[in-house]
């Protein structure tokens, strides 16, 4: 009953137009004031305790680094660097945007910041070269999601804060994957390309290629950076998180000198805001996820899965389903926050891997940033390529075959995000 | 440019400001115990400060995201619907977020008012906990207010809803410039 009135209350805050934080924030203060024994002082008290997570003072940090290398031309040399490798095949636009945003995804944890930062030049390189509109905003709307499954991500800090999982083993998981996805869709694009016929780049000489490289390596190095020094030891995901910060802001400003110092406290209000935005969010989940538990509904939920008598892979498909129905609806963060409480004790019990379970999480969320209502990728999208929302969603359906298929591997395939780091032996 | 124009200016101006250097500090806080771990040392109120400056940025971020009508929201339905239901809706989404606002001020002044009457400091700032928590219910006040100056441009008809057209701003990481929406 209680449940029921919560996930109501939720969605007609949400169908108003209520923000997401606070739709969920008036859900569970509602559900608790009428259904359970709890004062406003304990909500109070544990919206506060949000900000006092440890693992969550990662989330600022890696939006600040990711937003000085979208601004410093990080992300520009990256797509340089992208063109000069796969350019000058079939559709190499279309190609080094894709393997631009899988490099930028190495420095940033979030899919909104890869769109804008290659997409903002990619789209309209792209339309000038003569692919189609539809088609170069569909590559990146999709290739964009790379952002929170390849390390760092905002999205796995988030489900490793949760579940108390390592955020360093779930940032060694996601390579592989990545790389699979990046694969993938580098594939679906040779085919395209044939098929329609879609220009070359002129092929650069070995020379400047290494050039580009070389222009680029100050930001792809990051990730060995924040990797290196989290698997040795020398910090953790969220120290790690504020090396790159302020790596990013040097290579920004005294590096490649994009950025002036002047120009320093516009990127660390734009960083903040987009952090208070994303924490008020995360904050309100909390508390979602905490009227949940005060209600029982995960040990509900659990005797009604582990009743049905599901095997581990029925009950992934169940997993898989409520993910992406909620990822519709809501944006990555919140939708961890909700739905791990009930699917992490069960999935333990059937003997899955918590690191697993989290990127099929992830590659759910990503999922959901391209699906309507709620697809993040569609509204960044739709405003770096000024097309209408709806040609966005037109544009981007036809990628969810790729992107499913994907999901399916990780799904049942669970070596393919555990062989990382049990290779490197923290697993 | 009269009066109330001019305090209100200011007010953002300080907002703005006061995010961006708690970003810096917090950063910088967490960079250099990095640093001075590597030569052996450390600062044992750094971890501390840094999250209580990391409450205060984005307790006082929810109110400048209403500003900028940066929090993400589903439009899909409002867009769809003829100006005048759509301001309706627009006002009854108001209400609610004035609720949601009323229920956490109060929360949050039961809560400080529970940690004056302890009077303890924190664990390793020599500050009472009342004051660094004193900030919520502020927050939560601030919040509100920028939920009824978003109202009544709602109802004069200069904003048509809570978030940006296609809830842009929201996730954009965008070339930084301070948009005074």
């Amino acid at each position: 009953m209680s449940a029921l009135f919560l996930v109501v209350i939720l969605f007609i805050g949400l169908a108003m137009g209520v923000p997401v934080a606070i739709s969920l924030g008036l859900a569970s203060i509602s559900t608790l004031l009428l259904f359970a024994d709890q004062s406003l002082l304990s909500l109070a008290q544990r919206f506060f305790h949000t900000t006092q997570i440890y693992p969550l003072l990662a989330v600022p940090f890696f939006i600040l680094a990711a937003t000085f290398m979208t601004t410093g031309g990080v992300a520009k040399r990256m797509i340089d660097f992208a063109n000069a490798l796969v350019g000058h095949f079939r559709g190499g636009l279309a190609m080094a945007a894709l393997l631009a945003c899988a490099f930028f995804s190495a420095v940033s944890g979030s899919a909104p910041a890869t769109v804008v930062a290659v997409g903002s030049v990619m789209i309209g390189g792209m339309i000038r070269s003569g692919y189609s509109e539809r088609f170069a905003a569909g590559v990146i709307c999709n290739a964009g999601t790379l952002g929170i499954l390849i390390p760092p991500s905002i999205v796995m800090v988030i489900y490793g804060a949760v579940t108390e999982t390592s955020i360093g083993n779930l940032f060694l998981a996601g390579m592989l994957p990545g790389a699979i996805l990046t694969i993938a869709m580098m594939i679906t694009i040779a085919v395209i390309a044939r098929r329609q016929d879609l220009p070359r780049q002129p092929r650069m000489s070995l020379k400047e290629t290494i050039h580009a490289g070389w222009e680029a390596f100050w930001g792809l190095i990051l990730l060995v950076i924040i990797l290196g020094g989290i698997y040795l030891g020398i910090f953790t995901p969220t120290e790690a998180a504020a090396v790159s910060a302020v790596y990013a802001f040097i290579v920004a400003v005294f590096v490649y000198k994009d950025i002036k110092l002047k120009d320093v406290p516009q990127v660390l209000t734009e960083s903040a805001k987009i952090t208070a935005m994303l924490m008020f969010i995360i904050a309100n989940a909390y508390l979602f996820a905490f009227v949940l538990t005060t209600e029982q509904i995960p040990q509900i939920a659990s005797e009604w899965i582990v009743g049905l008598g599901l095997p581990p892979w029925g009950f992934l498909i169940v997993v898989n389903i409520l993910l992406l129905v909620f990822g519709n609806f809501m944006e990555p963060t919140s939708v961890v926050l909700i739905l791990t409480p009930i699917i992490f004790p069960i999935a333990t019990q059937m003997g899955i891997d918590p690191i697993h379970l989290g990127v099929i999480m992830v590659l759910n969320m990503q999922i959901g940033l391209v699906t309507p209502p709620v697809g993040l990728n569609l509204f960044v999208t739709a405003s770096v390529a000024k097309m209408p929302m709806e040609d966005v969603i037109r544009a981007a359906i036809p990628w969810l075959m790729v992107l499913l298929s994907v999901l399916i591997i990780i799904t049942y395939v669970p070596i393919v995000s555990l062989i990382v780091p049990s290779l490197l032996g923290v697993l | 440019m009269n009066t109330g124009v001019r305090i209100r200016n200011v007010l953002n101006h300080i907002e703005e400001s006061f995010m961006a250097t708690a970003l810096a500090v917090m950063t910088l806080l967490t960079f250099t115990q990095v640093v001075l771990r590597e030569f052996g040392t450390g600062w044992v109120w750094s971890l501390e400060a840094t999250t209580y400056v990391f409450a205060w940025l984005v307790l006082i971020g929810m109110s400048y995201g209403v500003r900028t009508q940066s929090h993400i929201a589903v439009d899909i339905i409002a867009r769809k619907m003829p100006p005048t239901a759509r301001r309706t809706m627009g006002l009854a989404a108001i209400i609610l977020c004035l609720l949601y606002c009323g229920f956490m001020f109060y929360g949050a002044s039961i809560f400080v008012d529970r940690l004056i009457v302890l009077g303890n400091n924190a664990r390793d700032i020599p500050l009472p906990r009342w004051l660094l928590i004193g900030i919520m219910p502020v927050a939560f006040a601030l919040l509100a207010y920028r939920f009824i100056e978003l109202g009544w441009a709602i109802s004069k008809g200069k904003v048509k809803g809570l978030s940006a057209e296609h809830g842009t701003a929201a996730a954009t990481n965008k070339t930084p410039n301070s948009d005074q929406s």
